[in-house]
């Protein structure tokens, strides 16, 4: 069977005043049906706008989108807007990272919530409201038939997150793209809403691409991870794998501050991406060599002249560096 | 709401009162003697004297203003020097065309600037968005009666589409009326289409970069529906507050207007009330329109609430 969504060769690009930045540059991966994927990486290595690129919600120009985004098949790029329309939403539908400001502040929640099954499922406002109550059952907020009639201000950031959630779900989508869900909240919040979002996954079944700066919640969530790192997808595998067995030194970069071996998929204390030292390359400039070159402990001249290609050095398990096989050897 | 609107209402009251005293004041404001100018240059002592006593010039200032309160809050505006009829009569039989006038540059402004507004927030950068400044440009910088004189020598004179000038009241039929104000309209709403479609595509830009039109799209709604739903009523309270200001502008265009038009409204009355020094039509004219326009105010006021449910009554 195929897989439910697959990117190939992914280029995102923006033309700017001061040259061409490149966002996204090749990426591949898969999302099977059902399944959770999380996507990690430093800030600004070009998770959100492979999100947006997959929704089609980048602006062209000045965006410029390559390669193809296959869904149950189709090509994703190759369709209308309307077509894409059509498909946000209902099939695939996201969540964002700013609960403060992702809802429409002058539309009730249960306006915004029953919008999507009026738009996708021909459902009358009064039938729209139901399941707009149902939904908010559904993610767990209380008084849902006196809230559905609220407007954001009257919400906290969690419950304006479930909100996001349920409205996200409302469809029954096949993918749910999240972006970050957590990042902006408190972390007992934060807690609640991967509980939440981990219990609706069951229910629902759909599958999750989920972005995130938490290993913590890659940890609990994932049952894959792509590791991206300035636009590229620079190892790929199991939670298991990039946990236990990472490859690429920037990936042991990532998990510098996690707690060894096995325990680390146990805890349930959250770490954050440590810094790693030195500055992300410049997306601007076409790179030359390895992408992480320059900050990379173990760098030898080939890094700096040659770019390595990923290749599966395990099963299922891709990684894009030289000394990938040293690595391994070591692990 | 209820107690929101009574408070509203009740703050308007010393502006009135403020108002009034000012419109009172008018004719002491004015350099010279009142009387000698009401009277004008070929008046005899005795013309003066009698305009005098009969403005009651010789009593206290603060007695005659508290009388003459008194008398407008009874409807009572007192009696034209020039046609010894009563004041609020004569603005009564001259209100129809002049709020008529106002009424229809106010509908076809709005559904114009409206959508210009927003069809140019949304192709920013690209021609149509550059046609729509620059429209609003030239509305804003060509004044009314330039305008009102180019377009009824286009399309009155030359192409005979509609009466040069004059009214036709509503009560004659509903044709008539409108073939009548299309002009005038259009020539006093100019400007107002210009401002209003500048605001909307000023706040309508800031509006659409915002995360919940994002929101909106992901959810797969379409185009039409993210613009005129999603994001426009997000813009309504600047675009509410800029025809609010405005309307003072409408109001002394529409002035003009009625001139350029021979539109026998309550423009055209003060026009020559104030050619006649007919002081107490004057008064009763600009009591009149600041009156109109606190009530458009609070009107606007109220309607903040309406589209914005952030705002606490
Ligand atoms: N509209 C845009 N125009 C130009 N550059 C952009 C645009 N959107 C994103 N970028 C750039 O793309 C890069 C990746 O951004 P993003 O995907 O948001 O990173 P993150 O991994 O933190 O989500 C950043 O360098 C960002 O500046
Ligand atoms: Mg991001």
């Amino acid at each position: 069977m195929p897989p439910l969504l697959e990117v190939q060769n992914l280029q995102t690009h923006f033309g700017t005043l001061d040259g061409v930045v490149r966002a996204v540059e090749g990426v591949s991966f898969h999302i099977d049906a059902g399944e959770t994927v999380a996507v990690v990486g430093e800030s600004g290595c070009g998770k959100s706008v492979t999100a947006m690129s997959i929704m089609r919600l980048i602006q062209t120009p000045p965006g410029k989108i390559a390669g193809k985004i296959l869904f149950q098949g189709r090509d994703l790029l190759e369709l209308t807007e309307p077509e894409m329309q059509a498909i946000r939403g209902k099939d695939i539908s996201m969540v964002f990272q700013e609960p403060m400001t992702s809802l429409n502040p002058v539309l009730t929640v249960g306006r915004q919530i029953g919008e999507t099954v009026m738009l996708h499922e021909g459902l009358s406002a009064k039938d729209a409201e139901q399941r707009a109550i149902e939904m908010l059952t559904l993610v767990g907020i209380p008084a849902p038939a006196r809230r559905v009639r609220e407007y954001p201000h009257q919400l906290s950031g969690g419950m304006r997150q479930r909100v996001m959630i349920a409205m996200a779900l409302a469809c029954s989508p096949q993918l749910l793209v999240a972006d970050e869900p957590t990042t902006a909240l408190d972390v007992t919040i934060q807690a609640q809403i991967l509980e939440l979002m981990r219990d609706l996954k069951t229910r629902v079944g759909a599958a999750i691409m989920l972005i995130t700066h938490d290993l913590g919640v890659v940890a609990e969530m994932a049952q894959r991870v792509v590791v991206m790192y300035a636009g590229r997808k620079v190892e790929e595998g199991s939670v298991e794998d990039i946990f236990l067995h990472p490859l690429h030194p920037y990936t042991r970069g990532l998990m510098g501050a996690m707690p060894k071996l096995g325990s680390s998929l146990t805890t349930t204390g959250r770490t954050k991406l440590t810094e790693i030292e030195g500055q992300v390359p410049s997306l601007r400039k076409p790179i030359i060599g390895c992408a992480f070159a320059g900050r990379c402990p173990e760098v030898t001249d080939v890094c700096r002249r040659m770019a390595p290609a990923i290749e599966e050095k395990a099963p299922a398990h891709w990684v894009a560096c030289h000394y990938a096989a040293r690595a391994m050897a070591a692990a | 709401m209820f107690a929101y609107t009574v408070r509203r209402v009740i703050a308007t009251i010393p502006v009135m009162a403020v108002v009034a005293l000012f419109v009172f004041s008018l004719l002491y404001i004015a350099p010279g003697d009142p009387a000698a100018i009401i009277a004008g240059d070929q008046a005899t002592p005795e013309d003066v004297e009698r305009i005098r006593e009969s403005l009651g010039l010789d009593r206290p200032f603060l007695l005659r203003f508290t009388e003459w309160l008194f008398r407008v809050l009874q409807g009572d505006l007192g009696v034209s020097i020039f046609t010894n009829l009563p004041v609020s009569h004569m603005i009564q039989q001259r209100l129809e065309p002049t709020f008529s006038l106002m009424a229809l540059t106010l509908v076809i402004a709005l559904s114009f600037a409206i959508p210009m507004g927003v069809l140019a927030a949304w192709k920013q950068g690209t021609w149509i968005d550059r046609l729509v400044m620059v429209f609003a440009v030239m509305g804003f910088s060509v004044p009314v009666f330039v305008v009102g004189y180019v377009l009824a020598y286009t399309f009155a004179l030359q192409l005979d589409w509609f009466p040069v000038q004059g009214y036709s009241p509503l009560a004659n039929g509903f044709g008539g009326w409108l073939s009548n104000l299309m002009l005038p309209a259009i020539a006093l709403g100019s400007a107002f289409i210009a401002l209003i479609a500048r605001i909307t595509r000023a706040t309508m830009l800031e509006v659409l970069s915002q995360d919940y039109v994002r929101t909106a799209r992901a959810k797969g709604v379409g185009q039409r529906s993210v613009l005129f739903v999603h994001a426009l009523k997000n813009a309504a309270v600047p675009i509410i507050t800029i025809i609010g200001i405005g309307f003072a502008a409408l109001i002394g265009g529409a002035v003009v207007t009625e001139s350029v038009f021979a539109i026998p409204g309550v423009g055209r009355l003060v026009v020559d009330a104030i050619l006649r020094r007919d002081y107490p039509v004057i008064q009763g004219v600009v009591l009149m329109f600041s009156f109109t326009y606190v009530i458009v105010n609070l009107i606007v006021d109220l309607l903040y609430t309406v589209f914005d449910p952030r705002i606490r009554y």
